[in-house]
């Protein structure tokens, strides 16, 4: 019931001191803020890359176009061969008439290129297989296996659109922009600790005769300095609700914009948030209250002298 | 009640403020400590607080040997010690009442006990009246007066006032010794450390007398003979 009591004391004197001192709470709440909000363009950069290569990764696969000679029993047969390889997730059969269909969709404009079907007369595709890999890594086992004599004879040809190039330069776009980032968060990080540091100091200097006076009346250690522990914690609150309260007007303003500059509506920035609220702020706040805590007992150890 | 078995205490500088000191305070004791400045008079009142540690020797209080008091357990010594020091102000943004109730709210009172026990220690000092002045709103004598109220919120056994009528006029200072005595007839014991030759004389108790760190005098109804 006593330490009850004292708890409660203690948060009141902490959001006292808080208040009393407004200004210098203000520039503590301001930078751990900053700190936050340098943090979490981190996470959305990281997100967003991780959106970029998923999407490219999914558009990787393996068109095999067969001769048009081919018939499709022959073909699915080769599909069927070709699945049960453990390297292979997925593959779709593409008939001469959806080969055919497709290329008059994107060429149908072009009066030459409609011109020169119409004079072959008959349709000059082959049937063709789409195949997906389950990762990158079995992509050449794959197409070692069309190399194979028994299908070698039937293909035509085989594209293998890998985007190998640009993925390696996404991927070190977004591992310098990760770096980047980390840098500027631990640089907002240690200014925080250093602001943290000094309103610990110049709370403790502002509260001098009231904390002589209650080491003299016999409060406890821990009585005096919960106040200050409070405040941390009070602070790295005021900041996480600040830095959410910028950053969700952001995302629903500037979604739509993120999404269609990369081109793909997975780079949802804000669903992401919706979902992993929880785990990010948690952590953060966890980052955040860590830091002011251990700088206020750092402050205390050093100006406190209990 | 106190008892300081050849207690020294030299400053970390090399200042020496006691030597060799040997004492015993009977519960109930009024006893006066007289000296010229810088003597060690405040040395040994701190002592008694574990403000300061002795350098060397022993001091017990009520049976408890605090000579190598533990941190954690200074604050349970000082709530049976009321302590009136020269430099221990009120704070100026509290009321009276608010001042005296610090000293419960901080050791974790309950708010029934603190608003039972405030009101008997203003009244104990007579300034239930002023209660819900500031401190600049009241004289040095009443101030000082409040800040034997506060002393006095967890029934110390033992009161240590270290010159609690430095800067007030004869009558003030009359006031408060008065106090102080009245404190005492409840059975309080009180270690009074002063300069007052008038107040000294007057009172007609056990004066230790105290020269550069070492006890020269120590008289059942003493006088000031410095
Ligand atoms: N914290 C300290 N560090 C070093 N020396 C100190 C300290 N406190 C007191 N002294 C020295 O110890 C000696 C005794 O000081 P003390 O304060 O006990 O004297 P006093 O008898 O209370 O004097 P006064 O009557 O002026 O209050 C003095 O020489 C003083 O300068
Ligand atoms: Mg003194």
């Amino acid at each position: 019931m006593k330490t009850f009591v004292s708890i409660l004391r203690s948060l009141r004197f902490g959001l006292q001191n808080f208040g009393r001192n407004i200004w210098l709470s203000a520039a503590t709440v301001l930078v751990l803020t900053l700190a936050l909000v340098s943090v979490n363009a981190l996470v959305s950069l990281n997100v967003l890359g991780q959106t970029a290569l998923a999407a490219l990764r999914s558009r990787i696969d393996v068109s095999v176009h067969f001769k048009p000679e081919v018939d499709e029993s022959r073909v699915q047969t080769v599909r069927i061969a070709l699945l049960a390889l453990p390297e292979v997730s997925s593959i779709q059969y593409v008939s001469p008439a959806e080969s055919l269909e497709s290329f008059s969709q994107t060429y149908g404009g072009d009066q030459a290129v409609a011109a020169s079907l119409s004079e072959v007369g008959a349709n000059p595709f082959g049937a063709a297989l789409i195949i997906r890999g389950r990762d990158l890594t079995g992509y050449p086992k794959i197409m070692a296996a069309l190399e194979d004599q028994q299908f070698a004879s039937l293909i035509e040809d085989k594209d293998y659109d890998n985007r190998q190039a640009m993925i390696a330069r996404l991927e070190s776009i977004s591992s310098r922009a990760a770096f980047g980032g980390l840098a500027v968060s631990g640089l907002f990080a240690l200014i925080a600790l250093l602001i943290v540091f000094n309103t610990v100091r110049v709370s403790i200097y502002t509260h001098r005769e009231e904390i002589g006076i209650m080491r003299l009346v016999g409060a406890s250690d821990w009585f005096i300095r919960l106040p200050f522990y409070v405040e941390a914690v009070l602070s790295s609150v005021a900041a996480l609700a600040v830095c959410a309260g910028l950053l969700l007007p952001f995302l629903i303003f500037a979604g739509p914009y993120i999404s269609h500059f990369m081109g793909t509506p997975d780079a949802d920035l804000l669903q992401f948030y919706r979902t992993h609220a929880f785990q990010v702020f948690g952590l953060e706040f966890m980052a955040i209250a860590a830091l002011a805590v251990l700088t206020t007992k750092a402050a205390a150890a050093k100006y406190l002298r209990v | 009640m106190i008892r300081l078995k050849n207690v020294s205490k030299t400053y970390p500088n090399g200042t020496v403020g006691l030597q060799n000191v040997n004492l015993h305070i009977r519960p109930g004791e009024f006893v006066s400590v007289v000296g010229q400045s810088g003597t060690g008079k405040t040395t040994l009142a701190k002592m008694l607080i574990a403000e300061e540690r002795p350098s060397h020797g022993q001091i017990v209080i009520g049976g408890w040997d605090i000579t190598e008091i533990r941190r954690a357990e200074i604050p349970y010594l000082r709530r049976q010690i009321g302590v009136v020091f020269q430099d221990f102000k009120l704070l100026p943004k509290k009321t009276v009442y608010e001042n005296v109730a610090f000293a419960l709210e901080v050791c974790g009172a309950e708010s029934r006990k603190i608003k039972a026990i405030v009101p008997q220690a203003l009244k104990i000092v007579g300034l239930t009246a002023k209660a819900d002045r500031y401190p600049r709103q009241i004289s040095g004598g009443e101030q000082q007066r409040v800040v034997i109220a506060r002393s006095l919120v967890h029934r110390p056994k033992i009161i240590v006032a270290d010159e609690p009528t430095g800067n007030l006029d004869s009558l003030n200072t009359r006031e408060i010794i008065d106090l102080l005595k009245r404190i005492n007839d409840f059975g309080t014991t009180v270690v009074l450390v002063t300069h007052n030759k008038d107040v000294v004389n007057e009172l007609q108790r056990r004066v230790i007398t105290i020269d550069r760190g070492l006890v020269v005098s120590d008289q059942e109804e003493g006088k000031y003979v410095l």
